[in-house]
């Protein structure tokens, strides 16, 4: 094992898991010698030798000042600003009630907290020295705090935050095998007063066990967790419609299928337990090369919306403020933090969804800017990450490669 | 010339004369305890010691974050690392990417400049790393690098005792064998280390 890595490289475990998976599905290809990092997990031959690869964040952030934030753009009458930076690896984002902007990180061990001073933001190291903490989710005082292996919650945190709380779990053992993968969660609390989050897929596209590739619940006044939904790849981003109350969400879908398979995906989930198709179908109508076999898509529950292939959906919100325009409301926006698994690169942006007199969803880019080049390597100086809306209305963009958060306003204000 | 050697007293003598920068740029303070260590500007000429000069900023930056949360640990480097902000860490990553690097002063022999290539494309070195090895973004560049600080990386990758950020590195150094790495780190660090 590596002495301190940020997460353990390649566990036995999971050199088992994947080799025994792939070797299952491809009983005629030699099993490797050690699990690769997930990224590069199901390239064929060739993509071995693929120039692409996942963009490292900037651990150590990017002042504002150093970067080209005057080429942002909104529409018309919208506004948008640094809100704050120093936060880095800034992910998903929580409002308290008096107003802290609790922050999480994924590829950090921090979770900050940020107090609007007289116009001025105050960023705290809140929460060190934990286990990837992506997701972040506020209730009734209570900050929870979903790690790799669990979920715990500090009570009065608004009150606190120079002396936080000592963490109480709320369940733990999420993550038993500590194998590499999609396991850093997200974590938002749902109309049933139950905690929601993800647990990913060990690999690109591998078989997942039973409670991998899912999305689950857990009661936090029992610690009783069930399954939601399966077949999901990785959901780093859901909420849920302020009429409908149905859980939507985004997912990734795999990589190495070329420039324009799959689409990443926007889906409602209409009920508890309804299967999305990973790994056997993509996208609601691609079988998979390798798992597809003897499938059906028509098994699986279909996306409402194609995002795109490898944009990488993260945040997602319906927007329930008052301060944009009337035909914002219950629009959903969507953080795009890819793609990297294609030659000409698109994303980078803030994407707004509406929905047409029929129900049907459209998309449209709202904040962009970040992409510069789409055939460079890197393309883009900036990675949306989570979309939150403010007690005010405003709509606050985490970026996580330079470890700042933007503010979109409209109006005057 | 910034002739403010106080800062670290243990290496004053090293630091007073040794404080070179570009042309008219000004030297960080922090950076002057460095070259004590990493050679004039960062181009090091002790074997053991790794080069900085003209290293992607991204990738200086990273090291010197996981030195100082504990993620990599050196003797030497970790205690330096422990004091320093993320601001001081993005200064001195920008100081040192700006520096030309030196040529190599190491020579590759002539069986292991074909044998290495060889490695460095069956091993997909050169995917990562750049065709070149000259780096990008938090990879870094290895041509023209040390060569007895490449080894020594090389090998610590494959017993797992230097963390890495990704994985990424940790599983590409897994399939070399020990004659892979002498022959790699012979090959890379007789490369010219700039694009010119
Ligand atoms: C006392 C000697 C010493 C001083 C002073 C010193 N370093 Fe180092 N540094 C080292 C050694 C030794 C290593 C290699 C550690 C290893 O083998 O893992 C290293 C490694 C590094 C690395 C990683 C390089 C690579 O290629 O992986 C960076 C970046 C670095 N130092 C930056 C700095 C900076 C910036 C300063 C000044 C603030 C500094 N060092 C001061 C001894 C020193
Ligand atoms: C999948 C991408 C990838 C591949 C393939 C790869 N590397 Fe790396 N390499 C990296 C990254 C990323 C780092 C930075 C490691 C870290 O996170 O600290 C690195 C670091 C290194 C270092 C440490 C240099 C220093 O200055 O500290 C050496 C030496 C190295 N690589 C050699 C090689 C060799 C030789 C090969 C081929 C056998 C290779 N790499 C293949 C991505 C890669």
């Amino acid at each position: 094992m590596s002495p301190a890595p940020f997460r353990s490289v390649i566990s036995l475990a999971c050199a088992l898991v994947c080799v025994l998976t792939a070797a299952a599905a491809q009983a005629q290809t030699p099993a490797a010698p050690a699990a690769p990092p997930s990224w590069q997990q199901g390239r064929n031959a060739e993509q071995e030798k693929s120039p692409l690869h996942p963009f490292a964040i900037e651990v150590t952030g990017k002042s504002a000042k150093e970067l080209p934030v005057d080429k942002l753009k909104v529409p018309e009458g919208f506004k948008v600003e640094v809100w704050a930076d120093g936060l880095p690896g800034a992910r998903s984002m929580a409002l308290g009630s008096k107003g802290t902007v609790f922050v999480g990180t994924r590829q950090l061990k921090d979770v900050y907290a940020v107090v609007d001073r007289g116009g001025k933001r105050e960023v705290k190291t809140l929460l060190k020295g934990l286990e990837s903490p992506n997701g972040v989710a506020f209730s009734r005082g209570t900050l929870y705090v979903a790690e790799h292996h669990r979920i715990t919650r500090y009570d009065g945190i608004e009150s606190r935050l120079d002396n936080p709380p000592e963490a109480k779990v709320v369940v733990e053992g999420l993550d038993p095998q500590n194998q590499p993968g999609h396991f850093w969660k997200f974590l938002a609390l749902g109309p049933d007063g139950k905690l929601y989050y993800n647990v990913g897929a060990p690999g690109n596209i591998v078989m997942p066990a039973y409670f991998q590739a899912s999305i689950s619940r857990v009661d936090p006044r029992t610690g009783i967790i069930e399954n939601y939904a399966q077949g999901v790849r990785n959901s780093v981003g859901f909420d849920w419609h302020p009429q409908t109350k149905q859980l939507w969400f985004t997912n990734h879908g795999r990589d190495w299928l070329g420039d324009e398979s799959p689409n990443d995906t926007l889906h409602v989930a209409t009920r508890k337990g309804q299967n999305f198709g990973y790994p056997y179908c993509h996208q609601g109508d691609t079988l998979d090369p390798e798992f597809g076999k003897n499938r059906s898509c028509s098994e699986f529950t279909p996306p409402a919306l194609k995002l795109g292939a490898h944009i990488a959906p993260i945040g997602m919100r319906f927007y329930t403020g008052k301060m944009f325009p009337a035909e914002y409301q219950n629009n959903i926006f969507i953080a795009m933090r890819g793609s990297w698994n294609r030659s000409i690169k698109q994303g980078y942006n803030v994407t707004r969804v509406i929905f047409d007199a029929e129900g049907k969803p459209k998309m449209e880019p709202f904040l962009t800017g970040f992409l510069v080049d789409e055939k460079a390597d890197p393309p883009m100086w900036g990675r949306p990450n989570d979309v939150m809306v403010m007690h005010d209305g405003s709509l606050l963009v985490s970026d996580d490669q330079n470890g700042i958060i933007y503010r979109v306003s409209y109006g005057t204000k | 010339m910034n002739g403010n050697c106080g800062a670290a007293a243990m290496f004053a003598a090293a630091l007073c004369f040794s404080l070179h920068g570009a042309a008219g740029e000004e030297v960080p303070r922090n950076a002057q305890t460095c070259v004590a260590c990493h050679g004039p500007g960062g181009n090091s000429t002790d074997p053991a010691m790794p080069s900085l000069a003209g290293q992607p900023a991204q990738f200086i930056s990273l090291q010197l974050f996981m030195f100082r949360e504990g993620n990599r640990k050196d003797p030497q480097m970790s205690p330096i690392a422990s004091s320093l902000s993320n601001a001081d860490m993005n200064e001195l990553a920008a100081y040192f990417s700006r520096q030309k690097p030196a040529a190599a002063s190491h020579e590759t022999t002539s069986e292991n400049a074909a044998a290495g290539r060889r490695l460095a494309e069956q091993h997909h070195c050169v995917q990562c790393h750049g065709p070149a090895l000259l780096g990008l973004q938090h990879i870094p560049r290895l041509a023209g690098q040390q060569f007895a600080y490449l080894r020594a990386q090389l090998r610590g990758f494959k017993a797992r005792t230097r963390a890495d950020f990704d994985g990424n590195m940790t599983s590409a150094a897994e399939l070399l064998s020990e004659k892979d790495v002498e022959i790699l780190a012979d090959y890379l660090s007789g490369l010219t280390p700039r694009r010119d």
